[in-house]
């Protein structure tokens, strides 16, 4: 009973008080940021990872924060789909489909509260599946040696291109620029100082907070300049009911039970995020629906349509910890900023974590459980306060995001380098997103590009260079099969699709 | 003009000759390992040169052409950006920002009156945030004696 005495020990951290209210603090701000288009979670959270730094949090009230943030954008984001047809961030792009028709024939309020508890299902059965999994993976990977890790890295990259984009190319050239990025500094093995070009600032490398909000923050808003966004008035059409009833839920319990099993099981997988987890878990109800129940009307307003990639996706980002967690290789592009900000700390996931650092690995997975139940209770009534933040003006949003962002990269390096490289990146990136190129590779690659590197290099010291330490282990081979695997068998899949002129499964 | 994949391939083979040319000569002076400092950033570079040529020859790709005047609008908040960057520190972050704030403010369609308003409303706000309350420490700049 060892999870339980140390699901104990979390809670424990989880309900202290500070760590109570900045989960509060997280889940709310979270849902403003999945409420904003254009802002989705990993905006939040790499604006907040250099602030918390700051602030002196502790390591796991920083990360329960963080916490609290992404899986509260996961709410948010479902929230302009019903209302508006917007998706508020990528994942929800799925929930527009039988959300916005259900809100249309006066059904938003309840559409809303059904959606809620279906993402406090998904993201509970997720926890439940992280408190029970992520102990058994631990120990499992504390047998990794580093030609292990350095193939599950190339592994992580693989799923990540491969599932991510329809061009893998890109995702391989944004990767290798991510690790190019972090070889930036003093190699740490030898001394040498590495495209420094004899300035102190580029010493210590380049910050990683500094790379992701120049990305994820001012190219964001150089694209939101281009659609030139004005604030949205929303009105939440009043129904009869507020809250669905005890029939509908009973409806959609098993839809919602299987998507959250299906987006966790997605999560977990590096690479597959939330928008995968939502898409897959609708199309799979959409197919076992459709075929046996003429009543079904996906696409026109079926509930089960809208609680399927709801429960998916919260379950899918709740998951996505468990990567990160047990081996200290992030599966998606949110999660790695979260590692990034633990690095700041000293903290190197892994498995080893679960042994000396219970208290923040336990203790993040009890506040993400309590989170959950502060967004239920929050989403519920206070669904009018998040719609009204569509009406704030860009005029205020825009500058106040930029303010943030320069406060957090000032507040940790307090050079005006690091903010004129921020900029400098931002246009990069901008110039990147109008190309299509995937940030989330790219992301990734900066955060484990020190680890890969160090990794490769010892496992070449034990053999004496001798490459054949990487294939030389079970794992290792196992490793680079399922790398060979999620690269080929998805486009296979695609063409197969397309030649039996079948519609895409997704 | 828009941009398309052939150029963001000519940009990745030009980043890929840089991590090659200043890549080359970092060696360790004493080498204790079979894998020096240069191995990975060289490896890269190849992969970075790869991947730009496939995607220099397969072209096409083109990105969606930005709306009239978003091109103008964009390079002048790049500026504003750069010159938010240069003045936080000197100026201190109160006056910066609500220079700052004034003319995005603009950019994104607020009236003057609207955009001042906003723009000392909430560097005073922000300042006394975070500087005051959640101990982020912003610079005071030309306000340092008053702060």
């Amino acid at each position: 009973m060892d999870t339980l005495s140390n699901l104990g020990i979390g809670f424990g951290v989880a309900f202290t008080p500070l760590n109570l209210l900045v989960a509060a603090i997280g889940a709310f701000l979270g849902t403003i940021v999945g409420v904003l288009p254009g802002l989705g979670p990993i905006n939040g959270v790499a604006m907040l990872v250099p602030i918390c730094f700051a602030m002196g949090l502790p390591p796991e009230t920083a990360l329960i924060l963080l916490a609290a943030v992404y899986v509260g954008a996961e709410y948010g984001g479902r929230i302009t789909s019903i209302l508006l047809n917007v998706p508020g961030e990528a994942a929800s792009v799925m929930t527009t489909l039988d959300g916005y028709p259900l809100a249309r024939q006066g059904l938003g309020a309840v559409a809303l509260s059904l959606s809620a508890w279906a993402s406090f299902v998904g993201s509970s059965i997720a926890i439940l599946g992280i408190a029970l999994l992520a102990p058994l993976v631990a120990r499992f990977a504390l047998a990794f040696g580093p030609a292990e890790y350095f193939v599950l890295m190339i592994f992580a990259f693989c799923a990540l291109t491969s599932l991510l984009g329809d061009n893998p190319v890109k995702g391989i050239l944004m990767a290798a620029i991510g690790l190019a990025i972090s070889t930036v500094g003093v190699d740490s093995n030898s001394g040498v100082y590495r495209y420094t070009f004899d300035l102190p600032q580029l010493a210590d490398g380049i910050d990683f907070t500094v790379v992701v909000i120049g990305l994820f923050a001012i190219a964001e808003m150089l694209q939101m300049l281009e659609k030139l966004l004005s604030g949205h008035k929303v009105e939440v059409t009043s129904s009869g009911r507020k809250i669905f009833s005890l029939k509908e839920m009973a409806f959609t319990w098993w839809t919602t039970v299987r998507s959250g099993v299906l987006g966790f099981v997605i999560g977990v997988l590096p690479g597959a995020g939330a928008s995968v987890a939502s898409a897959v878990a609708y199309s799979n109800e959409k197919r076992l629906h459709e075929s046996r129940d003429p009543d079904a009307k996906f696409g026109r307003g079926d509930m089960r349509g809208l609680v399927a990639p709801e429960a998916a996706n919260n379950a899918a980002a709740t998951g996505s910890f468990i990567p990160m967690l047990t081996l200290g290789v992030p599966g998606s592009g949110t999660t790695a900023v979260m590692m990034g900000a633990l690095t700041l700390y000293n903290i190197t996931p892994g498995p080893v974590l679960f042994e000396t650092k219970p208290e923040l690995v336990w203790g993040l997975i009890a506040s993400l459980a309590v989170a959950n139940v502060i967004l239920l209770l929050m989403n519920v009534p206070m669904v009018r306060v998040f719609a009204s933040m569509l009406a704030i003006p860009g005029y205020i949003l825009v500058p106040g995001i930029l303010a943030i962002s320069f406060i957090g990269v000032y507040a940790i390096s307090g050079s005006v380098f690091d903010l004129l490289m921020m900029t400098a990146i931002g246009v990069v990136g901008y110039f990147m997103v109008k190309v299509k190129m995937p940030m989330a590779p790219l992301v990734l690659g900066v955060v484990l590009g020190d680890l890969m590197e160090q990794n490769f290099r010892r496992g070449l010291s034990i053999t004496n260079g001798d490459p054949v330490i990487f294939v030389s282990s079970t794992i290792c081979i196992t490793l680079w099969i399922l790398a060979l695997a999620v690269v080929i068998v998805p486009p296979a899949l695609r063409a197969y699709g397309k030649r039996g002129n079948r519609p895409p499964a997704v | 003009m828009t941009i398309n994949d052939r150029m963001a391939g000519i940009a990745g083979l030009l980043l890929a000759a840089f991590l090659a040319v200043f890549g080359w000569g970092l060696q360790a002076p004493f080498a204790y390992e079979p894998v020096g400092p240069r191995a990975f950033p060289l490896g890269l570079s190849l992969v970075i040169a790869l991947c730009s040529g496939w995607l220099i020859y397969k072209g096409g790709g083109e990105a969606e052409p930005n709306p009239p005047g978003a091109n103008l609008r964009i390079s002048l908040m790049v500026g504003l950006i750069a010159g938010y960057a240069f003045l936080f520190v000197w100026l201190g972050f109160v006056i910066a920002n609500t220079i700052m704030v004034v003319f995005v403010g603009r950019l994104f369609g607020g009236s003057w009156v609207k955009a001042v308003i906003t723009g000392v409303a909430m560097s005073v706000l922000f300042f006394l945030l975070f500087d005051k309350v959640l101990d982020v420490v912003l610079p005071t700049g030309l306000l340092g004696g008053l702060l």
